[in-house]
């Protein structure tokens, strides 16, 4: 039995390592007892696979794995044996059985939500967006695999929202993920910073989701690959 | 401080998770009602200070069965060192937060040598006086234990309290104690400490020196103030506290595994070995004990691993049956065993093959000496039929990537024995070759040997850098295809030499290099041999005194004063042995073989059953 969760990191996690984090899930799912299934050979370990990788100093409010079961055992079960069990700072929001030919997190997760809370007291965000919006190319140097390399983001930001209200100030950026252009949180920093938001206003930096971008929608990695029992 | 910490300083530093706190496991007692508070500090990396067995135990044992509190700190890397100084961020525990300064005892344990730069350090982030004479009536005590504190006198500046043997003996006692004196001033209270066994005050003693340097005589400085400090001792340890409930780390720290305390002790009398001689007698949990305890550790953290902690976990009396109840109870869920030292035979190599779920890459073995006669000198009862046995059990087995641990700058050591080193080598490739497809990899790590106080070597002098050199160019002289050669660093093998067998007067050299920016000195890329060395010239302290010069069974050492239960008389007799070429046998195997310990500390060996003495030459 396959099964994806969505889960959520608080931000007193937000320091941790992919495997930090990979270690933490494994060591929950030993703790609550959940009949995991293993991998065969010699140094069998958990058939655990993970959605995109969470970058350190970040918080996120959806993040997915894979998890294969070598028994069956209720959704709802594992959700609440889990949420015993995990870290105050990491809650599991949701789970569904999924087909065992469904695709990995990995292959199609292709779109990420960031979310920028900005200290607007002296900045206009809506004259920011709109200058945003209105040019040809965002270049930035690649912080990613060719460090250093000019790399466009335009093509990649997919929209911008803007929450602007009394209570706070939040940009929230629909970007590429992989395909056709892998944007990392850092070099959207680097993007606001060349375009007149400096950094000193950013006050905080969340993953909102990840998403499967088909056309012009966007599917959580649960949508669609839902199995009803 | 915390929110600060999160949102301006952790994200400018590497490995922030070491500084965050908040792990699964923290016990965070309520600060105002709770008695005397104390905050173990280890004066290393957050990754190697939560590896360490004893903190984890001092930190249950504390938090749950005493009313007392203990938080912990441990030495920030030296990027977080710089940003704490340049924000005005004190030291800080990593339970509440709180500055070091806020505590009424700051404990640091002493596993290395040359970790007390780092304490010196951690106490000036604090803001705490570095030494003893300059802390007044509202500055925390600065207490100290762990293996290097058994010869506590080098640190006598900087540390008020010293532990000498099993912390969990007497630190619930000690706490107790400062609860009930905390009303009197600093001095009246130690004086009040210092009546407790295993407790060393150094400022109530003092010591006189012969103008030949060694010491004249030490003597206390009160009348109520022992001469003597003997060592505490765990007598039962299968009743002793360990804890089910350990810290789980969430970033990766080196022994990052549920961890079984099987044994405390080793009665095989390595003439050289430290911890040998200083945690004697043996004394084991019971199998029952250790499988219950496997279970409630693995239940609180979901480990996928065990490892069988102890000076020779092989020489556990129920090692085989023990090992293979924990595979049969916890391996179909993918959780795995593992033996971190290796006795040189086959038996142990059949073992660690039925139970190593990690691929079999590397095999670690420990025949310390290149030739028999040298093995002899310093009593490690291994012959070369032995090793030999035990490298062909594991390249049989398919093995395909051997480590072999050895000393150079033993007491008598030859060329001849060097040479024995690599001829050994080149024999343990030849049997490895018989059974691999593949040409085996050897490795052989060097380390410089270090005489330590309290071991019959500690009469014998250190090579000097020179000599080690020579000898570390006279190995390296012909090249060998397959077997890889390294060495440990002799100038840090030096400093670890003056500090083991030093006294007080080490206490201005060591602030100096501290002052002149020594810390991390266990890691090579901080550690600066210049540095020191300019300390002791600006101090006028010879650092050859302690090194390089024979002792005579006359002399006062500087550790005289602490009784381990072992005598004088024993260790002299092992020294003469020594230098005969003969052996002595495992106390275990043959009866008493009189090193004291145990009429003197009233204990006993203590051996839970089994019958793995039978599998042993």
């Amino acid at each position: 039995m396959r099964i994806r969760v969505e889960y959520e990191v608080k931000s007193e996690l937000r320091f941790l390592s992919n495997l930090d984090m990979m270690n933490v899930i494994q060591r929950a799912l030993r703790r609550g007892n959940i009949p995991y299934a293993l991998s065969e050979g010699f140094n069998p370990h958990i058939r655990l696979s993970m959605g995109t990788v969470l970058p350190v100093g970040l918080w996120g409010q959806r993040e997915y794995f894979d998890l294969e079961l070598a028994a069956p055992m209720s959704i709802e079960d594992f959700v609440s044996k889990m949420n015993v069990v995990l870290p105050p700072a990491i809650k599991i929001n949701q789970a569904s059985k999924i087909e065992q030919s469904t695709p990995a997190l990995m292959k199609v997760i292709n779109a990420t939500a960031y979310v920028f809370v900005i200290n607007s007291d002296n900045f206009d965000v809506s004259a920011w967006r709109d200058q945003v919006l209105n040019q040809d190319i965002l270049t930035v140097k690649s912080r990613g695999k060719k460090k250093g390399i000019d790399k466009d983001l335009k093509k990649g930001i997919y929209k911008i929202e803007l929450i602007n209200n009394e209570l706070e100030t939040k940009i929230i950026l629909w970007v590429s993920s992989g395909e056709p252009v892998n944007i990392r949180y850092d070099e959207l920093l680097d993007m606001m910073q060349q375009t007149g938001l400096d950094s000193s206003l950013v006050i905080d930096v969340y993953r909102q989701g990840n998403y499967i971008k088909v056309g012009e929608r966007f599917y959580s990695p649960l949508e669609k690959v839902k199995v009803f029992e | 401080m915390k929110d600060k910490l999160y949102r301006d300083i952790l994200p400018r530093v590497s490995k922030p998770a070491r500084y965050a706190g908040n792990e699964l496991n923290i016990i965070k007692k309520e600060w105002e009602t709770s008695r005397t508070k104390m905050v173990f500090a280890f004066p290393d990396v957050y990754e190697i200070g939560m590896s360490h067995i004893g903190g984890r135990i001092l930190y249950g044992l504390i938090n749950e069965k005493t009313d007392h509190i203990m938080e912990r700190s441990y030495a920030p890397w030296p990027d977080m060192e710089a940003i704490m100084r340049e924000e005005n961020v004190p030291l800080y525990s990593l339970e509440s937060f709180r500055p070091l300064a806020d505590f009424d005892i700051v404990g640091f344990s002493l596993q290395y040598e040359l970790s007390i730069t780092n304490i010196l350090n951690m106490l000036d982030l604090s803001g705490i006086p570095l030494k003893s004479e300059q802390r007044g009536e509202d500055d925390p005590l600065i207490v100290a234990g762990g293996p290097v504190a058994f010869n506590p006198e080098p640190f006598a500046d900087f540390i008020d309290v010293f532990f000498i043997g099993d912390g969990e003996e007497v630190l619930p006692e000690f706490l107790d104690a400062y609860y009930n004196h905390r009303h009197l001033n600093r001095q009246e209270c130690l004086l009040k400490l210092a009546a407790i066994e295993g407790i060393y005050i150094p400022q109530l003693y003092g010591v006189e020196y012969l103008p030949d340097n060694t010491i004249k005589s030490r003597q206390p400085l009160y009348t109520e103030v022992p001469s003597v400090v003997r060592k505490r001792v765990v007598a039962d340890l299968d009743k002793a506290y360990y804890p089910d409930k350990p810290i789980l780390p969430y970033m990766e720290i080196i022994h990052d595994r549920a961890v079984l305390e099987v044994m405390r002790g080793c009665q095989r009398g390595c003439r050289f070995c430290h911890a040998g001689m200083v945690y004697r007698p043996t004394r084991e949990r019971s199998m029952d004990t250790l499988t219950e305890q496997a279970r409630n550790q693995l239940l609180h953290t979901g480990y996928e691993e065990i490892s069988l902690a102890s000076l020779s976990t092989l020489d556990y009396s129920a090692v085989d049956q023990l090992v293979k109840g924990l595979v049969a109870e916890h391996g179909p869920r993918g959780i795995g065993v593992a033996l971190p030292s290796l006795r040189v035979d086959a038996f142990s190599i059949e073992l660690a093959n039925e139970v190593q779920k990690v691929r079999k890459t590397t095999l670690t073995l420990a025949p310390e000496a290149g030739s028999q006669r040298l093995r002899d000198v310093i009593n490690k009862n291994v012959d070369t039929e032995q090793l030999l046995a035990a490298v062909e059990a594991a390249f049989k087995s398919g093995w395909m990537a051997l480590k072999l641990y050895f000393m150079i700058g033993l007491p008598t050591e030859t060329r001849e024995d060097l040479d024995g080193i690599l001829t050994l080598l080149d024999e343990v490739k030849r049997v490895g070759n018989q059974y691999s497809r593949r040409p085996v990899e050897i490795r052989a790590s060097m380390a410089c040997f270090v005489p330590k106080p309290h071991t019959p070597f500690q009469w014998q002098p250190q090579n000097s850098i020179a000599e080690l050199e020579e000898k570390i160019a006279w190995m390296k002289k012909s090249k060998r295809k397959h077997i890889k050669l390294s060495f440990h660093d002799s100038q840090t093998s030096y400093l670890e030499g003056v500090i083991a067998r030093g006294d007080r007067r080490l206490g201005k050299v060591i602030l100096t290099a501290w002052q002149k920016g020594a810390r991390f000195d266990g890691w090579s890329e901080y550690f600066s041999f210049e540095r020191w060395m300019q300390a002791f010239n600006e101090c006028q302290v010879e650092p050859d005194f302690y090194v390089t010069r024979p002792r005579s069974y006359s002399e006062i050492m500087p550790w005289d004063f602490i009784d381990i239960g072992v005598t004088k008389e024993f260790l002299i007799e092992e020294n003469e042995l020594a230098m005969a070429v003969v052996l002595s046998p495992d106390c275990r195997q043959v009866g008493c073989t009189g090193c004291g310990v145990c009429t003197s500390l009233e204990v006993d060996l203590d051996i839970r059953g089994g019958d793995n003495f039978a599998h042993q030459s």
